[in-house]
């Protein structure tokens, strides 16, 4: 039920299925470790332990600079995050600010359908 | 569940906390047994498509083909490259997984069948479901290799791309419930179009974002055809490279359990939930789990479907059609459903 | 007594990894440290019954913001021997902001007594204007009585947009794109045609 006041007991039984889910995928990663050590499939050498590659040992620095593209899209999805952010109260709560409500968000929402044409008119949206 | 544990004459904090945890492990341990059910499904169905016998020999029919595949993992050696950073390349598989239990928390069951029935039920997912980004963005840059690294990035810009229009499509759904209460999203599509179908996948104005949700989903879940995070002829596995036994296999838990979540989420939010597809009495009679799992199997079929039929895309042809068909597609969307509602639902009466 | 210790057990985390996020040596922890204080800091916000604004915490700040911080840490080749040795000359503008956030607080705090802005009273109790859930009473102020501040939030939201378009968007011209209405409107007669070359000699193409 939508309650108004906020009931923490609904809360409480996810901060307990965090640390249960937690216990489970660590228990999951390390006990296979211990059974490895127990039966004797560990047995690691430099070969194996060298990172994937094919044959030869690395040339360079796998963690090398990275296209400036990839950060434009992430203050994009930031840009566009917090405008979905200001739509979820608008949503539902529309029938309480009526049609003024509405018009507000739609100039909202032109504001930023100009951003987004201009990153269109410039190519930022392009994955060349 | 708290009273039966009561009428045993615990006290009722104590009965609280063991029906909790008993819902907790409830919902855990059938998802890990149906994760491994359902790869063995569809093993077969791919196997099926292509005409090929898939898995059939261990246990009947290949039942027990996935258990197998378990014991083998758990007991492999975990190999932990030197040059990685430890710590957080053995973390890494703990968060996609705890992340990939977590989102079902808030998932309705049958009614009221939940285990935190929050207001904010649709944003946890949301909240949730952005995380597992991290999961995966870890492992590649604590393995401290190439392929991983760039799998790593492909798979964090292309989530989060998706990401943006899945926020407007569920914007679209709320403003139609009028509440992110998930069993609340649920009651609503009671009787959904002429109060006969169940189902906001019914009514004309939101099949589109069903479609969009739809597709959107396997992006998110990094799915065929948009798996460029794993894409096998350039980037070995993706950001999984490194791994070995059960730290390997936590992705593929993490994987097909955000798949179900995701097929879950189809039913919920946009065909009826546990409802029965149509308003009609003697249909209540089935229980509503056994809707739910029907249409999310319905979903999985859809997703094997597509997998074992459709090529990969290519990267910009991802980030095109996240960026400039679905994001302006939902924003128009959520222009228009708000637009209709309020000539039809909340702008008459002001 | 389970919400005190659940508070006691949110705070100490969040100052224990903010602390974290200063102290490590790799950016990428200091980041993934941030990560694990926001999500402490959405935890106490659920807390004090402020639902919605923990999920924004998680969704905004953790899957975005974190994000990007994370793209660039990852990303730049950063010479942190560098970065560190400016550590020292930067040392007395870093303590001259953390005092002015400490006054700020300060403030704050007095404003808070002070009573104000009719969200909330000063007692703590929430205001009673709205008789809704969380989410539903911030729509109905946000989009009624707090409007232009909204509308100037969205003229700072394209401004954000516009500006990172500018100092980050490099056109790489070295690239060909694809033009689907070409693929799709190209057709046999034009990309193919059939000779019957005679024995012993080529095509002229």
């Amino acid at each position: 039920m939508e309650s108004l006041v906020v009931d923490l007991s609904q809360y409480l039984p996810i901060l307990i299925f965090l640390v249960i889910a937690l216990a489970l995928s660590a228990a999951f990663v390390f006990l296979p470790m211990g059974v490895a050590r127990l039966t004797g499939t560990h047995k690691p050498d430099a070969e194996k332990l060298s990172e994937y590659e094919c044959g030869f040992p690395a040339f360079e620095d796998p963690r090398s600079q990275f296209d400036v593209r990839f950060y434009l899209v992430a203050i994009l999805f930031i840009v566009f995050d917090l405008e979905a952010a200001f739509l979820f109260p608008w949503a539902v709560s529309l029938d309480m600010t009526g049609w003024p409500g509405w018009i507000t968000m739609m100039v909202f929402l032109f504001e930023l359908a100009i951003g987004l044409a201009y990153a269109w008119k410039k190519g930022a949206l392009e994955w060349e | 569940m708290t009273e039966f544990f009561q009428s045993w004459g615990l006290p009722y904090e104590w009965a609280w906390g063991i029906a909790t945890v008993a819902g907790i492990l409830l919902i855990a341990l059938p998802l890990m047994l149906a994760v491994a059910m359902v790869i063995y499904a569809e093993r077969r169905m791919w196997a099926a498509f292509a005409l090929r016998r898939g898995p059939n020999v261990v246990g009947p029919f290949g039942l027990l083909q996935s258990f197998a595949d378990g014991l083998k993992v758990m007991l492999q050696e975990t190999i932990i490259p030197s040059a990685a950073n430890k710590g957080i390349f053995l973390i890494a598989p703990i968060i996609t997984f705890t992340v990939a239990l977590m989102a079902w928390a808030v998932i309705p069951f049958n009614s009221g069948a939940v285990l935190a029935d929050i207001n904010v039920g649709l944003l946890y997912v949301l909240a949730i479901s952005s995380l597992g980004v991290y999961g995966v963005v870890m492992a590649g840059w604590a393995s401290n290799s190439k392929y991983p690294f760039f799998s790593a990035m492909r798979a964090a810009a292309q989530m989060i791309s998706y990401e943006v229009s899945i926020g407007f499509i569920l914007i679209c759904v709320v403003l139609w419930a009028g509440t992110f209460n998930m069993n609340e999203i649920v009651k609503a599509q009671q009787g959904a179009l002429f109060g006969v179908l169940n189902g906001f996948a019914f009514i004309p104005l939101l099949f589109p974002m069903w479609v969009l949700f739809l597709i959107s989903s396997m992006a998110e879940t990094a799915r065929t055809p948009f798996d460029l995070t794993e894409a096998e002829s350039e980037l070995v596995a993706g950001y999984q490279t490194e791994y070995s036994s059960m730290a390997f296999a936590l992705y593929w838990l993490g994987e097909y359990a955000n798949v179900l979540l995701m097929c879950t989420l189809n039913a919920v939010l946009f065909w009826g939930g546990w409802l029965p597809p149509v308003d009609w009495a003697p249909l209540y009679l089935v229980p509503g789990v056994v809707w739910l799992l029907l249409k999310t199997f319905v979903f999985f079929f859809i997703f094997a479907w597509v997998k074992a039929t459709v090529p990969r895309f290519r990267y910009d042809q991802l980030m095109r059609l996240g960026w400039k068909i679905f994001l302006p597609l939902s924003l128009i969307f959520v222009v228009l459903v708000s637009g209709w509602l309020m000539f039809t639902r909340y702008g008459v009466a002001a | 007594m389970i919400q005190t210790l659940a508070f006691y057990i949110f705070a100490s985390l969040v100052i224990a990894s903010a602390v974290m996020v200063i102290m490590s040596r790799n950016p990428v922890h200091s980041v993934l440290w941030l990560i694990v204080a926001f999500f402490n800091a959405a935890g106490l916000m659920v807390l004090v019954g402020a639902e919605f604004i923990a999920m924004l915490l998680v969704i905004v700040y953790v899957g975005a913001v974190a994000v990007l911080f994370l793209f660039v840490v990852m990303m730049l080749d950063i010479d942190f021997a560098e970065l560190r040795a400016g550590f020292v000359k930067n040392f007395p503008l870093g303590l001259a902001i953390a005092l002015v956030l400490l006054a700020e607080m300060v403030m704050g705090l007095g404003a808070y007594k002070a009573g104000g802005m009719q969200l909330g009273t000063p007692d703590g109790t929430a205001a009673a204007a709205v008789g809704a859930s969380n989410i539903k009473a911030i729509g109905a102020l946000l989009y009624s009585k707090y409007l232009f501040l909204f509308e100037s939030a969205g003229i700072i939201l394209l401004v954000a947009m516009i500006g990172a378009i500018v100092l980050t968007h490099r056109q790489r011209g070295d690239t060909r794109g694809q033009v689907i209405s070409r693929q799709v409107a190209r057709r046999p007669e034009e990309a193919t045609v059939n000779t019957q070359p005679e024995v012993g000699k080529g095509v002229q193409l």
